[in-house]
Protein backbone atom coordinates (compact mmCIF):
# COMPACT_ATOMS: atom_id res chain seq x y z
CA UNK A 1 0.00 0.00 0.00
CA UNK A 2 2.96 2.52 0.96
CA UNK A 3 4.04 2.15 -2.84
CA UNK A 4 0.67 2.37 -4.08
CA UNK A 5 0.13 6.02 -2.24
CA UNK A 6 4.42 7.37 -2.92
CA UNK A 7 3.33 6.72 -6.51
CA UNK A 8 -0.13 8.66 -5.98
CA UNK A 9 1.45 11.32 -3.94
CA UNK A 10 3.87 11.81 -7.09
CA UNK A 11 1.25 12.17 -9.76
CA UNK A 12 -0.27 14.86 -7.55
CA UNK A 13 2.84 16.49 -7.34
CA UNK A 14 3.58 16.24 -11.09
CA UNK A 15 0.30 17.59 -11.39
CA UNK A 16 0.93 20.74 -9.19
CA UNK A 17 3.98 21.17 -10.82
CA UNK A 18 2.43 20.89 -14.36
CA UNK A 19 -0.04 23.66 -13.09
CA UNK A 20 -3.66 21.56 -14.10
CA UNK A 21 -4.95 23.14 -10.24
CA UNK A 22 -5.17 26.35 -12.14
CA UNK A 23 -8.27 24.96 -14.11
CA UNK A 24 -9.87 25.80 -10.99
CA UNK A 25 -9.26 30.05 -11.54
CA UNK A 26 -10.69 29.54 -14.61
CA UNK A 27 -13.48 27.42 -13.61
CA UNK A 28 -14.06 30.54 -11.54
CA UNK A 29 -13.36 33.20 -14.17
CA UNK A 30 -16.16 30.57 -16.66
CA UNK A 31 -19.09 31.34 -13.88
CA UNK A 32 -18.78 34.81 -12.94
CA UNK A 33 -18.37 35.98 -16.72
CA UNK A 34 -21.50 33.71 -17.18
CA UNK A 35 -23.62 35.49 -14.24
CA UNK A 36 -24.80 38.24 -15.72
CA UNK A 37 -26.69 36.26 -18.34
CA UNK A 38 -28.82 35.25 -15.04
CA UNK A 39 -32.48 35.91 -15.54
CA UNK A 40 -33.56 38.83 -14.08
CA UNK A 41 -36.95 38.10 -12.90
CA UNK A 42 -37.63 34.80 -11.12
CA UNK A 43 -35.35 34.18 -7.82
CA UNK A 44 -35.97 30.16 -7.96
CA UNK A 45 -35.07 30.47 -12.22
CA UNK A 46 -31.99 32.26 -11.33
CA UNK A 47 -30.94 30.06 -8.97
CA UNK A 48 -31.95 27.23 -11.04
CA UNK A 49 -30.24 28.43 -14.55
CA UNK A 50 -27.12 29.39 -11.93
CA UNK A 51 -26.51 25.85 -10.37
CA UNK A 52 -27.27 24.01 -14.16
CA UNK A 53 -25.13 26.10 -16.47
CA UNK A 54 -22.12 25.47 -13.12
CA UNK A 55 -22.97 21.49 -13.05
CA UNK A 56 -22.37 21.55 -16.88
CA UNK A 57 -19.18 23.46 -16.74
CA UNK A 58 -18.30 21.14 -13.82
CA UNK A 59 -18.51 18.61 -15.97
CA UNK A 60 -16.88 19.92 -19.03
CA UNK A 61 -13.53 21.12 -16.93
CA UNK A 62 -13.69 17.69 -15.03
CA UNK A 63 -13.48 15.34 -17.82
CA UNK A 64 -11.20 17.71 -19.92
CA UNK A 65 -9.00 17.28 -16.87
CA UNK A 66 -9.79 13.61 -16.58
CA UNK A 67 -7.87 13.24 -20.43
CA UNK A 68 -5.19 15.48 -19.59
CA UNK A 69 -3.92 13.61 -16.34
CA UNK A 70 -4.25 9.92 -17.48
CA UNK A 71 -3.52 9.99 -21.51
CA UNK A 72 -0.05 10.84 -20.65
CA UNK A 73 0.80 8.76 -17.60
CA UNK A 74 2.30 5.83 -18.89
CA UNK A 75 3.64 6.66 -22.09
CA UNK A 76 4.86 9.94 -20.35
CA UNK A 77 7.41 7.95 -18.32
CA UNK A 78 8.00 4.97 -20.80
CA UNK A 79 9.03 7.98 -23.38
CA UNK A 80 11.33 9.64 -20.36
CA UNK A 81 12.17 6.14 -19.27
CA UNK A 82 11.14 7.55 -15.76
CA UNK A 83 9.67 3.84 -15.02
CA UNK A 84 12.78 2.12 -15.33
CA UNK A 85 14.19 3.24 -12.26
CA UNK A 86 10.40 2.35 -10.68
CA UNK A 87 10.48 -0.71 -11.32
CA UNK A 88 13.59 -1.56 -10.67
CA UNK A 89 12.75 -1.34 -6.72
CA UNK A 90 10.03 -3.42 -5.30
CA UNK A 91 7.08 -1.73 -7.05
CA UNK A 92 5.06 -4.34 -8.71
CA UNK A 93 3.02 -3.75 -11.93
CA UNK A 94 0.13 -3.93 -10.62
CA UNK A 95 1.43 -1.06 -7.44
CA UNK A 96 2.13 1.10 -10.18
CA UNK A 97 -0.55 1.26 -12.02
CA UNK A 98 -2.79 1.50 -8.78
CA UNK A 99 -0.84 4.08 -7.91
CA UNK A 100 -0.92 6.60 -11.08
CA UNK A 101 -4.99 5.84 -10.78
CA UNK A 102 -5.65 6.99 -7.59
CA UNK A 103 -2.87 10.08 -7.47
CA UNK A 104 -5.23 11.19 -10.87
CA UNK A 105 -8.69 10.87 -8.88
CA UNK A 106 -7.08 12.49 -5.70
CA UNK A 107 -6.02 15.54 -8.09
CA UNK A 108 -9.70 15.47 -9.85
CA UNK A 109 -11.53 15.17 -6.72
CA UNK A 110 -9.20 18.02 -5.06
CA UNK A 111 -10.09 20.10 -8.25
CA UNK A 112 -13.39 19.27 -7.91
CA UNK A 113 -14.20 19.97 -4.66
CA UNK A 114 -12.43 23.61 -4.68
CA UNK A 115 -15.26 23.64 -8.19
CA UNK A 116 -17.99 22.97 -6.12
CA UNK A 117 -17.31 25.01 -3.33
CA UNK A 118 -17.06 27.98 -6.01
CA UNK A 119 -20.14 27.40 -7.49
CA UNK A 120 -21.60 27.36 -3.97
CA UNK A 121 -19.84 30.52 -2.79
CA UNK A 122 -20.86 32.61 -6.41
CA UNK A 123 -24.52 31.50 -5.98
CA UNK A 124 -24.66 32.32 -2.06
CA UNK A 125 -23.09 35.80 -3.12
CA UNK A 126 -25.28 36.74 -5.68
CA UNK A 127 -28.59 35.21 -4.79
CA UNK A 128 -27.99 34.78 -1.01
CA UNK A 129 -29.28 30.90 -1.74
CA UNK A 130 -27.38 27.96 0.25
CA UNK A 131 -27.18 25.75 -2.44
CA UNK A 132 -25.20 22.69 -0.93
CA UNK A 133 -26.94 19.96 -2.97
CA UNK A 134 -24.50 21.43 -5.85
CA UNK A 135 -22.22 18.43 -4.05
CA UNK A 136 -24.24 15.39 -5.46
CA UNK A 137 -24.02 16.78 -8.77
CA UNK A 138 -20.21 17.27 -8.38
CA UNK A 139 -19.76 13.84 -7.09
CA UNK A 140 -21.24 12.31 -10.15
CA UNK A 141 -19.18 14.27 -12.49
CA UNK A 142 -16.97 12.85 -10.03
CA UNK A 143 -17.99 9.20 -10.92
CA UNK A 144 -17.83 9.96 -14.72
CA UNK A 145 -14.37 11.26 -14.54
CA UNK A 146 -13.61 7.87 -12.48
CA UNK A 147 -14.51 5.99 -15.35
CA UNK A 148 -12.84 8.39 -18.03
CA UNK A 149 -9.68 7.93 -16.23
CA UNK A 150 -9.91 4.18 -16.15
CA UNK A 151 -10.82 3.93 -19.70
CA UNK A 152 -7.82 6.13 -20.38
CA UNK A 153 -5.51 4.64 -18.23
CA UNK A 154 -6.36 1.38 -19.67
CA UNK A 155 -5.84 2.95 -23.17
CA UNK A 156 -2.39 4.43 -22.10
CA UNK A 157 -1.04 1.03 -21.65
CA UNK A 158 -0.49 0.32 -25.12
CA UNK A 159 -1.66 3.00 -26.96
CA UNK A 160 0.49 6.34 -27.91
CA UNK A 161 -0.71 9.56 -26.31
CA UNK A 162 -2.46 11.33 -29.59
CA UNK A 163 -4.05 7.80 -30.16
CA UNK A 164 -5.31 7.50 -26.47
CA UNK A 165 -6.26 11.33 -26.44
CA UNK A 166 -8.46 10.77 -29.60
CA UNK A 167 -9.78 7.64 -28.48
CA UNK A 168 -11.17 9.11 -24.91
CA UNK A 169 -13.08 11.79 -26.68
CA UNK A 170 -14.68 9.33 -28.96
CA UNK A 171 -15.59 7.23 -25.61
CA UNK A 172 -17.22 9.99 -24.07
CA UNK A 173 -19.13 11.04 -27.06
CA UNK A 174 -19.76 7.62 -27.95
CA UNK A 175 -21.13 6.92 -23.95
CA UNK A 176 -23.14 10.44 -23.76
CA UNK A 177 -24.83 9.49 -27.17
CA UNK A 178 -26.01 6.03 -26.54
CA UNK A 179 -28.96 6.50 -24.77
CA UNK A 180 -30.64 8.25 -27.74
CA UNK A 181 -29.00 7.09 -30.66
CA UNK A 182 -28.18 3.58 -29.95
CA UNK A 183 -31.54 3.34 -28.63
CA UNK A 184 -33.73 4.72 -31.18
CA UNK A 185 -31.73 2.01 -33.61
CA UNK A 186 -32.66 -0.81 -31.38
CA UNK A 187 -35.82 0.40 -31.51
CA UNK A 188 -35.90 0.47 -34.91
CA UNK A 189 -35.11 -2.87 -34.85
CA UNK A 190 -32.01 -3.34 -37.29
CA UNK A 191 -31.31 -6.88 -38.34
CA UNK A 192 -28.72 -9.20 -38.19
CA UNK A 193 -24.20 -8.13 -37.22
CA UNK A 194 -25.98 -4.22 -37.27
CA UNK A 195 -28.48 -5.67 -34.56
CA UNK A 196 -25.87 -7.90 -32.83
CA UNK A 197 -23.29 -4.57 -32.61
CA UNK A 198 -25.71 -1.98 -31.42
CA UNK A 199 -26.77 -4.41 -29.02
CA UNK A 200 -23.27 -4.70 -27.71
CA UNK A 201 -22.69 -1.32 -27.94
CA UNK A 202 -25.87 -0.37 -26.00
CA UNK A 203 -25.12 -2.39 -23.16
CA UNK A 204 -21.61 -2.91 -22.92
CA UNK A 205 -20.56 0.75 -23.29
CA UNK A 206 -21.33 2.77 -20.00
CA UNK A 207 -23.77 5.30 -20.68
CA UNK A 208 -22.27 8.41 -19.12
CA UNK A 209 -25.48 10.55 -19.71
CA UNK A 210 -26.73 8.75 -16.36
CA UNK A 211 -23.98 11.08 -14.48
CA UNK A 212 -25.33 14.34 -15.78
CA UNK A 213 -27.26 15.89 -13.11
CA UNK A 214 -27.53 18.86 -14.31
CA UNK A 215 -31.47 18.77 -14.30
CA UNK A 216 -32.12 17.23 -10.77
CA UNK A 217 -29.87 19.14 -9.43
CA UNK A 218 -30.77 22.52 -11.19
CA UNK A 219 -34.58 22.21 -10.54
CA UNK A 220 -33.19 21.64 -6.45
CA UNK A 221 -34.49 18.20 -5.95
CA UNK A 222 -31.40 16.25 -6.25
CA UNK A 223 -31.44 12.50 -7.21
CA UNK A 224 -31.92 11.15 -4.02
CA UNK A 225 -29.62 8.57 -1.83
CA UNK A 226 -30.67 5.47 -4.00
CA UNK A 227 -29.70 6.85 -7.38
CA UNK A 228 -26.41 8.16 -6.28
CA UNK A 229 -25.50 4.47 -4.26
CA UNK A 230 -26.97 3.28 -8.08
CA UNK A 231 -24.26 5.32 -9.80
CA UNK A 232 -21.77 4.79 -7.61
CA UNK A 233 -21.46 1.23 -8.01
CA UNK A 234 -21.93 1.54 -11.81
CA UNK A 235 -19.05 3.72 -11.80
CA UNK A 236 -17.04 1.48 -9.68
CA UNK A 237 -17.68 -1.69 -11.82
CA UNK A 238 -16.62 0.06 -15.22
CA UNK A 239 -13.58 1.22 -13.52
CA UNK A 240 -12.84 -2.46 -12.20
CA UNK A 241 -13.22 -3.12 -15.52
CA UNK A 242 -11.18 -0.75 -17.15
CA UNK A 243 -8.53 -1.09 -14.88
CA UNK A 244 -8.60 -4.54 -14.52
CA UNK A 245 -7.73 -4.87 -18.83
CA UNK A 246 -4.75 -2.17 -17.82
CA UNK A 247 -3.29 -4.79 -15.24
CA UNK A 248 -4.00 -7.66 -17.72
CA UNK A 249 -1.77 -5.74 -20.66
CA UNK A 250 0.71 -4.21 -18.56
CA UNK A 251 2.05 -6.84 -16.37
CA UNK A 252 3.54 -8.56 -19.53
CA UNK A 253 4.10 -5.85 -21.37
CA UNK A 254 7.71 -5.15 -22.76
CA UNK A 255 8.81 -1.02 -21.59
CA UNK B 1 27.89 -23.63 -2.23
CA UNK B 2 26.42 -20.31 -2.24
CA UNK B 3 24.68 -19.34 -5.65
CA UNK B 4 25.48 -16.75 -7.66
CA UNK B 5 24.84 -13.56 -7.88
CA UNK B 6 22.92 -13.29 -11.21
CA UNK B 7 22.53 -16.46 -13.39
CA UNK B 8 20.92 -15.94 -17.08
CA UNK B 9 20.57 -18.96 -18.93
CA UNK B 10 20.28 -19.35 -23.29
CA UNK B 11 18.04 -15.50 -22.89
CA UNK B 12 16.57 -15.00 -26.12
CA UNK B 13 14.81 -11.94 -26.72
CA UNK B 14 13.33 -10.26 -29.93
CA UNK B 15 10.99 -7.02 -30.80
CA UNK B 16 8.69 -6.52 -33.28
CA UNK B 17 9.36 -3.23 -35.57
CA UNK B 18 8.29 -1.57 -38.33
CA UNK B 19 4.67 -1.24 -40.29
CA UNK B 20 5.32 -5.15 -40.97
CA UNK B 21 5.96 -5.61 -37.58
CA UNK B 22 9.10 -7.96 -38.17
CA UNK B 23 10.79 -9.02 -35.25
CA UNK B 24 14.19 -7.77 -34.89
CA UNK B 25 16.75 -10.27 -32.08
CA UNK B 26 18.29 -8.47 -29.33
CA UNK B 27 19.56 -11.01 -27.62
CA UNK B 28 20.02 -14.42 -29.41
CA UNK B 29 21.50 -16.70 -26.93
CA UNK B 30 22.68 -15.29 -24.04
CA UNK B 31 24.16 -16.83 -20.93
CA UNK B 32 26.05 -15.83 -18.04
CA UNK B 33 27.02 -16.40 -14.44
CA UNK B 34 27.83 -13.21 -11.69
CA UNK B 35 29.88 -14.80 -8.43
CA UNK B 36 28.54 -12.95 -5.46
CA UNK B 37 31.16 -10.76 -4.16
CA UNK B 38 32.52 -9.90 -7.96
CA UNK B 39 32.69 -7.10 -9.96
CA UNK B 40 31.67 -8.11 -13.03
CA UNK B 41 31.86 -6.10 -16.34
CA UNK B 42 29.50 -6.40 -18.76
CA UNK B 43 31.20 -5.37 -22.52
CA UNK B 44 29.64 -5.53 -26.51
CA UNK B 45 29.72 -2.88 -29.01
CA UNK B 46 26.57 -0.55 -29.60
CA UNK B 47 23.60 -3.13 -30.19
CA UNK B 48 25.21 -6.22 -28.87
CA UNK B 49 22.17 -6.65 -26.39
CA UNK B 50 24.44 -5.27 -23.32
CA UNK B 51 20.98 -2.61 -22.64
CA UNK B 52 18.28 -5.49 -23.23
CA UNK B 53 20.02 -7.91 -20.94
CA UNK B 54 20.12 -5.54 -18.26
CA UNK B 55 15.98 -4.76 -18.78
CA UNK B 56 15.93 -8.83 -18.37
CA UNK B 57 17.12 -8.90 -15.05
CA UNK B 58 14.85 -6.34 -14.12
CA UNK B 59 12.13 -7.46 -15.25
CA UNK B 60 11.41 -4.50 -17.41
CA UNK B 61 11.31 -6.66 -20.80
CA UNK B 62 10.44 -10.38 -20.21
CA UNK B 63 12.36 -12.86 -22.70
CA UNK B 64 10.96 -14.98 -25.69
CA UNK B 65 12.95 -17.91 -24.88
CA UNK B 66 15.57 -18.77 -21.44
CA UNK B 67 15.83 -18.37 -17.43
CA UNK B 68 17.78 -17.08 -15.03
CA UNK B 69 17.75 -15.85 -11.40
CA UNK B 70 18.85 -12.87 -9.65
CA UNK B 71 20.46 -12.96 -6.28
CA UNK B 72 18.70 -16.73 -5.81
CA UNK B 73 14.73 -15.35 -6.78
CA UNK B 74 13.55 -15.91 -10.06
CA UNK B 75 13.90 -13.04 -12.70
CA UNK B 76 10.92 -10.81 -12.01
CA UNK B 77 10.81 -11.85 -8.09
CA UNK B 78 9.68 -8.76 -5.95
CA UNK B 79 11.81 -9.88 -3.52
CA UNK B 80 15.00 -9.79 -5.34
CA UNK B 81 14.31 -6.31 -5.83
CA UNK B 82 14.77 -5.37 -2.25
CA UNK B 83 17.91 -5.93 -2.25
CA UNK B 84 18.95 -4.58 -5.77
CA UNK B 85 20.55 -1.17 -6.63
CA UNK B 86 20.33 0.40 -10.16
CA UNK B 87 21.48 3.05 -12.34
CA UNK B 88 19.93 3.48 -15.12
CA UNK B 89 22.35 3.78 -18.50
CA UNK B 90 21.13 7.63 -18.72
CA UNK B 91 19.85 8.78 -15.37
CA UNK B 92 15.78 9.67 -16.00
CA UNK B 93 14.72 10.88 -12.77
CA UNK B 94 11.28 12.94 -12.22
CA UNK B 95 13.18 16.04 -12.64
CA UNK B 96 10.68 18.17 -10.74
CA UNK B 97 12.09 16.60 -7.19
CA UNK B 98 15.15 18.21 -4.99
CA UNK B 99 17.65 15.57 -4.77
CA UNK B 100 16.59 15.17 -1.51
CA UNK B 101 13.19 14.44 -2.07
CA UNK B 102 13.93 12.36 -4.89
CA UNK B 103 15.96 10.28 -2.19
CA UNK B 104 13.07 10.43 0.03
CA UNK B 105 10.73 9.18 -2.64
CA UNK B 106 12.83 5.77 -4.03
CA UNK B 107 13.83 5.31 -0.46
CA UNK B 108 9.96 4.73 0.21
CA UNK B 109 9.80 1.97 -2.16
CA UNK B 110 12.07 -0.03 -0.27
CA UNK B 111 10.20 0.62 2.86
CA UNK B 112 13.02 2.94 4.83
CA UNK B 113 11.18 4.27 7.30
CA UNK B 114 11.33 7.77 7.95
CA UNK B 115 13.84 8.24 10.38
CA UNK B 116 16.38 5.95 8.46
CA UNK B 117 15.72 8.08 5.28
CA UNK B 118 16.74 11.10 7.43
CA UNK B 119 20.12 9.68 8.15
CA UNK B 120 20.90 7.65 4.99
CA UNK B 121 19.57 10.95 2.68
CA UNK B 122 22.77 13.23 3.61
CA UNK B 123 25.14 10.24 3.91
CA UNK B 124 24.64 9.23 0.56
CA UNK B 125 24.46 12.84 -0.69
CA UNK B 126 27.88 13.55 1.29
CA UNK B 127 29.18 10.27 -0.26
CA UNK B 128 28.21 11.08 -4.15
CA UNK B 129 29.14 14.79 -3.61
CA UNK B 130 25.34 16.29 -3.64
CA UNK B 131 25.09 17.39 -0.36
CA UNK B 132 25.36 21.08 -1.02
CA UNK B 133 23.43 21.33 -3.90
CA UNK B 134 20.26 19.09 -2.37
CA UNK B 135 17.86 21.37 -2.70
CA UNK B 136 17.82 22.03 -6.49
CA UNK B 137 15.53 20.19 -8.43
CA UNK B 138 17.22 17.70 -10.47
CA UNK B 139 16.08 19.57 -13.65
CA UNK B 140 19.03 22.17 -12.36
CA UNK B 141 21.45 19.26 -12.59
CA UNK B 142 24.55 19.06 -15.02
CA UNK B 143 24.48 15.43 -16.53
CA UNK B 144 27.33 14.86 -14.36
CA UNK B 145 24.98 15.75 -11.22
CA UNK B 146 22.45 13.29 -12.44
CA UNK B 147 25.01 10.62 -12.62
CA UNK B 148 25.78 11.04 -9.01
CA UNK B 149 22.32 11.63 -7.67
CA UNK B 150 21.77 8.18 -9.82
CA UNK B 151 24.40 6.00 -7.79
CA UNK B 152 23.03 7.81 -4.89
CA UNK B 153 19.77 6.88 -5.01
CA UNK B 154 20.91 3.15 -6.35
CA UNK B 155 22.53 2.86 -3.15
CA UNK B 156 19.73 3.54 -1.20
CA UNK B 157 18.62 0.41 0.53
CA UNK B 158 22.56 -0.14 0.51
CA UNK B 159 22.04 -3.26 -1.80
CA UNK B 160 23.74 -6.90 -1.82
CA UNK B 161 23.81 -6.67 -6.01
CA UNK B 162 24.26 -3.13 -7.69
CA UNK B 163 23.36 -3.07 -11.52
CA UNK B 164 24.98 0.28 -13.26
CA UNK B 165 24.68 1.11 -17.18
CA UNK B 166 27.75 3.31 -18.03
CA UNK B 167 28.22 4.46 -13.95
CA UNK B 168 30.78 6.62 -15.62
CA UNK B 169 28.82 7.97 -18.12
CA UNK B 170 29.37 12.22 -18.03
CA UNK B 171 31.54 12.42 -15.42
CA UNK B 172 34.71 14.13 -15.22
CA UNK B 173 37.59 12.04 -14.95
CA UNK B 174 38.14 13.21 -11.07
CA UNK B 175 34.40 11.65 -10.71
CA UNK B 176 35.23 8.51 -12.31
CA UNK B 177 37.84 8.13 -9.77
CA UNK B 178 35.42 8.79 -7.09
CA UNK B 179 32.64 6.45 -8.81
CA UNK B 180 35.50 3.59 -9.03
CA UNK B 181 36.38 4.10 -5.42
CA UNK B 182 32.70 3.62 -4.64
CA UNK B 183 32.67 0.60 -6.18
CA UNK B 184 35.59 -0.89 -5.01
CA UNK B 185 34.59 0.31 -1.51
CA UNK B 186 31.20 -1.73 -2.29
CA UNK B 187 32.96 -4.78 -3.13
CA UNK B 188 35.08 -4.85 -0.03
CA UNK B 189 31.59 -4.79 1.62
CA UNK B 190 30.92 -8.20 0.11
CA UNK B 191 28.52 -6.51 -2.76
CA UNK B 192 28.21 -7.76 -6.22
CA UNK B 193 28.64 -5.36 -8.60
CA UNK B 194 27.21 -5.97 -12.23
CA UNK B 195 28.11 -3.08 -14.96
CA UNK B 196 27.60 -2.55 -18.21
CA UNK B 197 30.70 0.07 -19.85
CA UNK B 198 31.99 1.42 -22.77
CA UNK B 199 34.94 2.37 -20.70
CA UNK B 200 37.49 -0.48 -21.01
CA UNK B 201 40.20 0.88 -19.22
CA UNK B 202 38.05 1.04 -16.03
CA UNK B 203 36.73 -2.30 -16.29
CA UNK B 204 39.85 -3.68 -16.49
CA UNK B 205 41.25 -1.33 -13.38
CA UNK B 206 38.20 -2.71 -11.25
CA UNK B 207 36.49 -5.97 -12.84
CA UNK B 208 37.43 -9.61 -11.82
CA UNK B 209 35.30 -11.40 -14.42
CA UNK B 210 34.05 -10.11 -17.87
CA UNK B 211 31.29 -11.38 -20.35
CA UNK B 212 31.75 -10.05 -23.77
CA UNK B 213 28.68 -9.86 -26.27
CA UNK B 214 28.17 -9.74 -29.07
CA UNK B 215 25.26 -9.68 -31.86
CA UNK B 216 23.38 -10.90 -28.86
CA UNK B 217 25.76 -14.08 -27.71
CA UNK B 218 28.10 -14.17 -25.09
CA UNK B 219 31.19 -14.88 -26.91
CA UNK B 220 33.71 -14.26 -24.40
CA UNK B 221 33.48 -15.04 -20.55
CA UNK B 222 35.67 -15.66 -17.32
CA UNK B 223 37.66 -14.28 -14.87
CA UNK B 224 39.66 -10.96 -15.89
CA UNK B 225 43.16 -12.29 -15.03
CA UNK B 226 42.58 -15.79 -17.08
CA UNK B 227 41.40 -14.18 -20.23
CA UNK B 228 43.97 -11.98 -20.55
CA UNK B 229 46.94 -13.89 -19.55
CA UNK B 230 48.63 -15.11 -22.88
CA UNK B 231 48.97 -18.64 -21.49
CA UNK B 232 52.94 -20.29 -21.83
CA UNK B 233 54.30 -16.73 -22.53
CA UNK B 234 56.90 -14.30 -20.57
CA UNK B 235 57.29 -10.77 -21.58
CA UNK B 236 60.73 -9.90 -20.23
CA UNK B 237 62.08 -6.13 -20.33
CA UNK B 238 65.81 -5.18 -20.18
CA UNK B 239 67.36 -1.67 -20.00
CA UNK B 240 68.85 -0.48 -23.41
CA UNK B 241 69.15 -0.72 -26.97
CA UNK B 242 71.60 -3.05 -28.36
CA UNK B 243 71.18 -3.92 -31.62
CA UNK B 244 73.71 -7.13 -31.13
CA UNK B 245 70.96 -8.31 -28.64
CA UNK B 246 68.12 -8.38 -30.94
CA UNK B 247 69.94 -10.25 -33.32
CA UNK B 248 70.97 -12.53 -30.28
CA UNK B 249 67.73 -12.93 -28.94
CA UNK B 250 65.80 -13.38 -32.07
CA UNK B 251 66.24 -17.25 -32.37
CA UNK B 252 64.69 -17.99 -28.16
CA UNK B 253 62.23 -15.22 -28.54
CA UNK B 254 58.73 -14.75 -30.38
CA UNK B 255 58.97 -11.21 -30.66
CA UNK B 256 61.50 -8.74 -29.92
CA UNK B 257 61.13 -5.04 -29.99
CA UNK B 258 63.51 -1.84 -28.82
CA UNK B 259 62.50 1.57 -27.90
CA UNK B 260 62.51 4.10 -25.57
CA UNK B 261 65.55 3.07 -23.96
CA UNK B 262 64.48 -0.40 -23.96
CA UNK B 263 64.13 -3.86 -25.08
CA UNK B 264 61.06 -6.02 -24.48
CA UNK B 265 61.40 -9.60 -25.46
CA UNK B 266 58.16 -11.87 -25.27
CA UNK B 267 59.46 -15.57 -24.97
CA UNK B 268 57.65 -19.19 -24.26
CA UNK B 269 57.87 -19.59 -20.73
CA UNK B 270 59.84 -22.86 -20.86
CA UNK B 271 62.85 -20.59 -22.32
CA UNK B 272 62.76 -17.92 -20.27
CA UNK B 273 66.14 -18.98 -18.49
CA UNK B 274 67.65 -19.45 -21.62
CA UNK B 275 66.71 -15.74 -22.73
CA UNK B 276 67.81 -14.56 -19.37
CA UNK B 277 70.99 -16.29 -20.05
CA UNK B 278 71.68 -14.88 -23.16
CA UNK B 279 70.73 -11.28 -22.46
CA UNK B 280 73.10 -12.00 -19.10
CA UNK B 281 76.32 -12.91 -21.58
CA UNK B 282 75.65 -9.44 -23.00
CA UNK B 283 75.65 -7.53 -20.03
CA UNK B 284 72.14 -7.02 -20.37
CA UNK B 285 70.19 -5.09 -16.93
CA UNK B 286 66.73 -6.73 -16.77
CA UNK B 287 63.48 -4.76 -15.61
CA UNK B 288 60.86 -7.17 -15.46
CA UNK B 289 60.04 -10.64 -15.89
CA UNK B 290 56.43 -11.40 -15.82
CA UNK B 291 53.49 -13.37 -17.50
CA UNK B 292 52.63 -11.77 -20.50
CA UNK B 293 49.01 -10.31 -20.72
CA UNK B 294 46.60 -8.72 -23.51
CA UNK B 295 44.95 -5.35 -22.58
CA UNK B 296 41.41 -5.49 -22.69
CA UNK B 297 41.08 -3.29 -25.83
CA UNK B 298 42.85 -6.01 -27.05
CA UNK B 299 41.46 -8.85 -25.96
CA UNK B 300 37.76 -7.12 -26.69
CA UNK B 301 38.71 -6.32 -30.06
CA UNK B 302 40.42 -9.40 -30.65
CA UNK B 303 37.15 -11.32 -29.64
CA UNK B 304 34.65 -9.02 -31.47
CA UNK B 305 36.51 -9.05 -34.80
CA UNK B 306 36.43 -12.85 -34.58
CA UNK B 307 32.92 -13.35 -34.42
CA UNK B 308 31.74 -10.20 -36.54
CA UNK B 309 31.39 -12.10 -39.57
Amino acid sequence: MKNVLSIAVNVIKDAARKKVFYVVFLFGLAIVALSPLLPTFDLGARAQFLRDISLSLTSLFGVVLAVILSVSQIPGEVERRTIYNILSKPVSRLQYLVGKYLGIMVSIAAILLVMGLEIVLLIFIRLHVFTPLIFEGVFAVFLECAVIAAFCVMLSTFATVPVNAFAAVLFYLVCHVKTGFLHQKLVEGAFGVGKVFTWALYYVIPNLEDFNLSQPVGYGGGAGAAYMLRLTAYALLFVVIFMVAAYLVFRSKDL
Amino acid sequence: MEKPAVTLNNIKKSYRTGLRMKRKVAVEDLSLDVTRGDIFGLLGPNGAGKTTTIKVLLGIVFPDEGNGSLLGCPLGDRKAHERLGFLPEQPYFYNFLTAEKGLVLYGKFFGLEHRLLAKRTPELLDLVGLRQDSHLTLDKYSKGMLQRFGIAQALLNDPDLVIMDEPSSGLDPLGQKEVRDILLQLRERGKTIFLSSHQLSEVETICSSVSIVNMGRTVKQGRLDDLLAVRGMTRIIFKGEDPAALDALIPVASDVEQSDGRTVVDVETDVTFRALETAHGLGMEMISATPLRLSLEELFLETIRETAG
